[in-house]
């Protein structure tokens, strides 16, 4: 990358201080503890971060090493920006060429940043303005967890259910697509994904009595491909001929309709909010689905297919190839809306095709990603809603006395409503061979309240208290290794409040993930020990990068901005404010620099700037 | 979707028309009442929205609540609260959740009771929906009045102080919570 100085370096003052070298660590003497690999198909150029996983697989690792554990106690703050909005920030910035590209939660403004300048330098901006009656409608805060590139374009969902295409070159709006009714509570929240020449976005409202679904839209035109419901007929579903799930119980005609009461399929929910991943080979994509509605079991007896699943299909058609239920007749709003990492790894002396799913019920689960067998299914914190896994069925063993029934209290139910794990996606390294994973270290009081479908409302009735699983000073999180082929925790750093930020794991063997309370850390890849930490302005709960910059150097950078379901913690002492704020890190801190002379005119005023 | 399955049955409907007379009726008697009490007559004169009807569109913004002369007030809102699915939004304890809290003395569109009622039956821009065409005013009331049992609202004749930061100096503003 030192040869891009020539070219680009003659416009820019440099810093004097010149790029940390500490050389990378010698190769480990380690040997991966799971021998799983990854394709990394789909990612951009070595030092980009093109879409939010960076890779189809859903890795989220980086083969830089500039920053490594031999330098990372040297890591500062090169620059900051903030973006002007107040709900939480879940997204990742994305880094495409000299440029990057930051989208904010509500009201969803879109910026490009150019790096070649003394950042941050706004290239242009773009507000959509969605409907402000979306905020209201969201459940978990008006947050985006990112978004797309794909062909000279940024594709992103707005909060009030429309998809919207930016050019990434001048940030005019090239396309809008009105996905469906917020006035019914649906929104949208989830990154697009792009694969196969077609962006994949879904819906959330899963506590709002939506119809769930997933679509493929053309990437040029925004023209809807398909559209696959999670409850309903098979025809609704895209079900047919070529659908095989590996357990019985999961076959039969139209059990989008057969495993609910008479019609309440239709407010069933299934929203599909998560990330999506992507195997080429098999010309597959995977995503999960939510908790069905309303929240409350005892309103609809039956396993209520397909929520809280996981479908693979066929991205040219949308027909389901398999699906797969992690929790039937979802009492508790576990959602199976959490990502698939898509990993090769022996298992008990064979080679597997796997996806790893870490499920908020807190089973981490390793499946045969070509059928749906479960292979391995492991808890992976603490949890008392299941005495056990059947493996012959793929079924979780419930326990009887954690059910809930409309006004009676359940004192403690682990874990909550949100998991010990939400939406916060994990990395893997093909180094160490393990995944690693913010979690939560929580449990609910639970009172269930039977609800009415009243469109535009929740249809929830779940009154809840969540407190640590250890007591009233225990702590609410915590950041894991995680060896899916033999299902092992490997080591854990806990962490006082909920670790609800995504992760990433580069080639220099480290990891990098937030907490909620503010601290973004960089913790060696093979012993879980924290290297650097450095507390933000606001809490964490966005998904770090690293890229390499028109410099040549290595930066990482994380937006902070609590809010999302962090927000459970508001009342406990030491959690911090709103505020969203995209911090970059180098070596030093050491950043492209302003001319001594600002009359030079090499920075270029910014477009105008929303308010 | 189903009809059948909301609760908004027919009952409801026959309500809302029964209502809407109602609260013409009610309310008229109400304000003659209070204006021959001394309230001022030129104070801001508030629409209260579809329910209202047009004939008593612009009652006097710092009327009393009506149903604060019926004990059961505060229960049947506490009733409507839940039914009504707005604790799926303000919390089963109103401290909120997707919406805001109604219990800590801050307001986006002010916390006397008319401002209360115009809320609810108007609805807000941020997701409130409007329940004037779908509940009767004397449910409208109660869940005022409900709202107010909680601690956070503000007496009627602060209309013109609802400003939150007028308040602060009688000591109510105990400060604002978390705005989701």
């Amino acid at each position: 990358m030192r040869s891009l100085f020539g070219a680009v370096g003659l416009a820019f003052a440099w810093a004097s201080s010149a790029i940390a070298q500490a050389p990378p660590p010698a190769p480990s003497a380690h040997t991966s503890y799971s021998g799983a690999s990854a394709t990394f198909d789909g990612a951009g150029k070595r030092g980009e971060w093109t879409s939010q996983a960076r890779d189809y697989a859903n890795t989220r690792y980086s083969p830089l090493n500039q920053i490594n554990a031999g330098n990372v106690a040297t890591l500062k703050i090169a620059w900051t920006f903030s973006d002007g909005t107040q709900y939480g920030h879940e997204g990742a910035p994305l880094v495409v060429g000299d440029t990057m590209y930051l989208v904010t939660p509500y009201p969803n403004i879109a910026y490009a940043l150019d790096l070649t300048k003394p950042s941050p330098s706004i290239k242009w901006s773009f507000q959509p303005n969605p409907s402000p009656t979306a905020i209201g409608k969201a459940c978990c805060d008006a947050v985006l967890r990112g978004w797309a590139y794909a062909d000279g374009k940024l594709i992103y969902n707005l909060l009030d259910a429309h998809t919207v295409a930016v050019d990434a070159q001048t940030g005019k709006e090239l396309w809008r697509a009105k996905m469906d009714d917020v006035d019914k509570g649906v929104t949208m929240t989830m990154s697009a994904f792009a694969a196969d020449g077609k962006v994949f976005v879904g819906n959330s409202g899963g506590e709002m009595g939506v119809n769930g679904w997933l679509a493929a839209l053309d990437i040029g035109t925004g023209k809807e491909l398909w559209r696959a419901h999670a409850v309903g007929p098979d025809k609704d579903v895209l079900i047919g001929q070529g659908f095989n799930p590996f357990y019985p119980w999961m076959k039969g005609k139209d059990l989008g309709v057969t495993t609910w009461p008479a019609d309440m399929w239709h407010t069933g929910a299934g929203s599909s909010w998560g990330f999506i991943s992507y195997d080429p080979e098999q010309k597959l994509v995977f995503y999960g689905t939510s908790n069905p509605g309303p929240r409350v079991p005892a309103q609809r007896p039956g396993d209520n297919l397909w929520t809280s699943a996981m479908f693979a299909r066929d991205p040219a058609t949308g027909q389901a190839k398999w699906a797969y239920q992690f929790t039937p007749h979802d009492q508790w709003d576990y959602d199976g809306i959490n990502e698939a990492v898509l990993l090769d790894m022996p298992i008990d002396g064979k080679m597997q095709k796997t996806l790893v799913h870490f499920d908020r019920n807190t089973y981490a689960y390793t499946i045969d990603r070509t059928n749906g067998e479960v292979l391995v299914a492991k808890n992976f914190a603490y949890q008392n809603w299941s005495t056990g896994f059947d493996m012959k069925t793929g079924r979780p063993i419930v326990d009887p006395a954690l059910e809930p029934k409309p006004g009676v209290k359940l004192d403690r139910v682990c874990p909550p409503d949100i998991g010990q794990k939400d939406w916060e996606p994990p990395a893997f390294s093909p180094n160490t061979g393990l995944l690693y994973v913010g979690v939560f270290n929580i449990c609910m009081g639970l009172t269930d309240h039977e609800v009415s479908y009243i469109p535009g409302t929740p249809y929830d009735g779940m009154e809840m208290q969540r407190f640590s699983v250890d007591g009233k000073d225990g702590n609410w999180g915590g950041f894991i290794a995680w060896d899916p082929a033999h299902g092992k925790k490997v080591w854990e750093i806990p962490e006082k409040f909920m670790v609800m930020s995504g992760a990433i794991a580069t080639a220099g063997d480290l990891v990098f993930y937030g907490t909620t309370d503010g601290w973004f850390r960089a913790a060696d890849a093979w012993t879980g020990k924290i290297l650097w930490s450095q507390k933000l302005g606001s809490g964490v709960i966005g998904q770090p990068i690293t890229y390499t910059g028109p410099d040549g150097r290595q930066y990482v950078a994380v937006a902070t901005g609590v809010g999302g379901a962090a927000m459970v913690q508001k009342s406990r002492a030491g959690f911090p404010p709103r505020g969203n704020t995209l911090y970059v890190f180098s070596l030093n801190g050491d950043a492209i620099q302003a001319p001594e002379s600002p009359s030079s005119g090499s920075t270029a005023p910014a477009t105008a700037t929303p308010q | 979707m189903k009809l059948a399955r909301l609760i908004l049955g027919g009952i409801l409907i026959a309500a809302i028309a029964a209502g809407v007379t109602g609260w013409i009726l009610a309310s008229q008697n109400a304000y003659s009442h209070l204006m021959g009490a001394g309230y001022d007559s030129t104070s801001t004169m508030l629409p209260l929205g579809d329910v209202a009807g047009q004939s008593a569109s612009t009652p006097p913004a710092d009327v009393a609540n009506p149903a604060s002369s019926d004990p059961n007030a505060v229960a049947e809102g506490h009733k409507l609260f839940i039914s009504m699915n707005c604790a799926g939004c303000h919390g089963y304890d109103a401290k909120g959740g997707m919406g805001p809290d109604l219990t800590d003395t801050y307001w986006r569109y002010g916390g006397t009771p008319t401002q209360i009622y115009q809320s609810i039956a108007s609805g807000r821009p941020k997701g409130m929906p409007s329940w004037g065409k779908k509940l009767p005013a004397r449910s409208i009331w109660q869940l005022t009045a409900y709202i107010q049992s909680l601690g956070g609202s503000f007496p009627a004749n602060a209309y013109q102080a609802a400003v939150q930061g007028d308040l602060a100096d009688k000591g109510q503003n105990k400060g604002a919570s978390d705005q989701q």
